[in-house]
């Protein structure tokens, strides 16, 4: 079996050409063949060849007047509408395959922009970008802006849920170990709770100037007054 | 996220599929890959085909070369001639037609292949990152003082972005007489960078200046 690339142009030497229709004949047969029976289909195939006047057909020549019948039995509309021939069916090949293409480009493209991003986060200048890529650059700093918001949202609301829980038991530990009665300590009263609360002001604290995991990453920038509004159009 | 392997290249029993997804995929394949070969035959080898295949669902798809009609109308009136010489020029305009599809799918496939290769080498520096730097991990395996950390850093980078883009807007509306001089202006294309000011910042004021000097 050859895997070289064959090129979809017909082929004007005879004899490879007959060898090779020879081949791919048997090979569609099998396919049709092995169709019908996977999936418990009825199917058919009429093949014209130069060498020959008789058709090769599947299953056998009966059959074939079978699937016809079938096929003939069917409203029009309904026989046409999935009909192709090879212009249309290359068409649809065509076009899927643009489909797909189009994908694969703008995932590439936010792949490409994420790493731009890291590398620009290490330091390196941004001198060999377009507008255009800063804008997206802009755009997918922006996105990852949100997501860490939301992660610390959510784990400050975890956090803030565990704390309120465990401020409960320990009140109501509090309230079940007194034999005289115990005032209720409120869930802020108790010292797990408070600490915890005030282990995250601290780490909330912008006025902390935290390093970057050894790189020396802040640089040291005017104020700037600008509204960041990336346009929505990232990717086209 | 890990992809389960496919079946294909493994020998399957040719008996009909038990479970009825499955089924209905390999004939959506099955079928597509059926008409792919029935055109590269016909396309190589001259031959004229008609396929006709009904699906689990009961309805048919069809292909055909030249077309279905005219090869289910030759197999029943056993006609060993083909068609008459006037449909020639139309067989031979068709022929053309189909020649230029053929190169343009196998651009595209080309080209379609090549951006997939490209995404496996990216999604490779990507993987490569995340092992040698914390900060590429995916968000949610951050630990908050890592989280806090980020967000600093990745604001203090929006600046520096806002800052370029700025500068690279004021170059572009206020070509420096500098380049002039060079007699290469090559770099400074004032008309075509598309100008959304309003949209990136608020604070543009330079137009005023005039030209040359910022």
């Amino acid at each position: 079996m050859t895997r070289k690339k064959v090129k979809l142009a017909y082929i004007t030497n005879d004899s490879a050409r007959k060898a090779t229709f020879k081949k791919r004949k048997k090979g569609l047969m099998k396919k049709v063949s092995e169709l019908s029976t996977l999936c418990g289909i009825d199917a058919c195939a009429i093949l014209y060849s130069p060498y020959d006047s008789q058709p090769e057909v599947w299953p056998s020549p009966l059959g074939v007047q079978r699937v016809l019948a079938h096929f003939k039995k069917m409203p029009e509309m309904e026989q046409s509408k999935k009909m192709v021939n090879q212009e249309s069916f290359l068409r649809q090949r065509i076009a899927k395959g643009n489909e797909q293409l189009k994908k694969q480009r703008k995932d590439n493209r936010e792949k490409e922009i994420t790493q731009v991003m890291y590398q620009s986060l290490t330091g390196k200048g941004l001198q060999n970008l377009n507008i255009v890529d800063l804008n997206d650059l802009g755009w997918m700093i922006d996105q990852n802006l949100k997501d860490i918001h939301k992660r610390i949202e959510s784990l400050n609301k975890e956090a803030q849920s565990q704390a309120a829980a465990a401020a409960a038991a320990a009140a109501g530990q509090l309230i079940k170990t007194g034999g005289k009665v115990q005032e209720e300590k409120p869930a802020f009263d108790s010292m797990d709770a408070i600490q915890r609360q005030q282990w995250f002001v601290d780490l909330v604290n912008p006025n902390e100037q935290m390093g970057f995991a050894g790189d020396d990453m802040m640089l040291p920038f005017g104020d700037n007054n600008h509204n960041a509004l990336w346009p929505n159009g990232f990717f086209p | 996220m890990v992809k389960k392997p496919s079946k294909g290249r493994q020998k399957i029993e040719i008996s009909k599929i038990p479970k009825k997804n499955h089924l209905q995929v390999t004939f959506s394949k099955r079928r597509s890959g059926l008409f792919k070969k029935a055109s590269e035959l016909c396309t190589l080898c001259g031959a004229n085909v008609a396929i006709i295949v009904f699906s689990p669902a009961g309805k048919v798809f069809s292909f055909g070369h030249p077309d279905v009609e005219s090869i289910v109308d030759r197999f029943f009136t056993c006609n060993p001639m083909p068609e008459p010489n006037g449909l020639h020029l139309i067989e031979a305009h068709r022929n053309a037609s189909v020649r230029e599809l053929n190169l343009q799918l196998t651009q595209v496939l080309n080209q379609l292949e090549a951006e997939k290769k490209r995404g496996e080498i990216l999604s490779q520096m990507r993987r490569a990152g995340q092992t040698q730097c914390w900060w590429e991990a995916p968000i949610n395996e951050l630990s908050m003082p890592e989280l806090e950390q980020l967000k600093v850093s990745m604001e203090e980078l929006k600046k520096v972005v806002l800052r370029q883009g700025d500068k690279l807007l004021m170059e572009a509306a206020n070509p420096s007489p500098f380049y002039m001089i060079n007699g290469s202006s090559a770099m400074v294309d004032p008309i075509e960078i598309e100008r959304k000011p309003s949209e990136i910042h608020g604070n543009v004021h330079n137009f005023g200046y005039g030209q040359g000097f910022f």
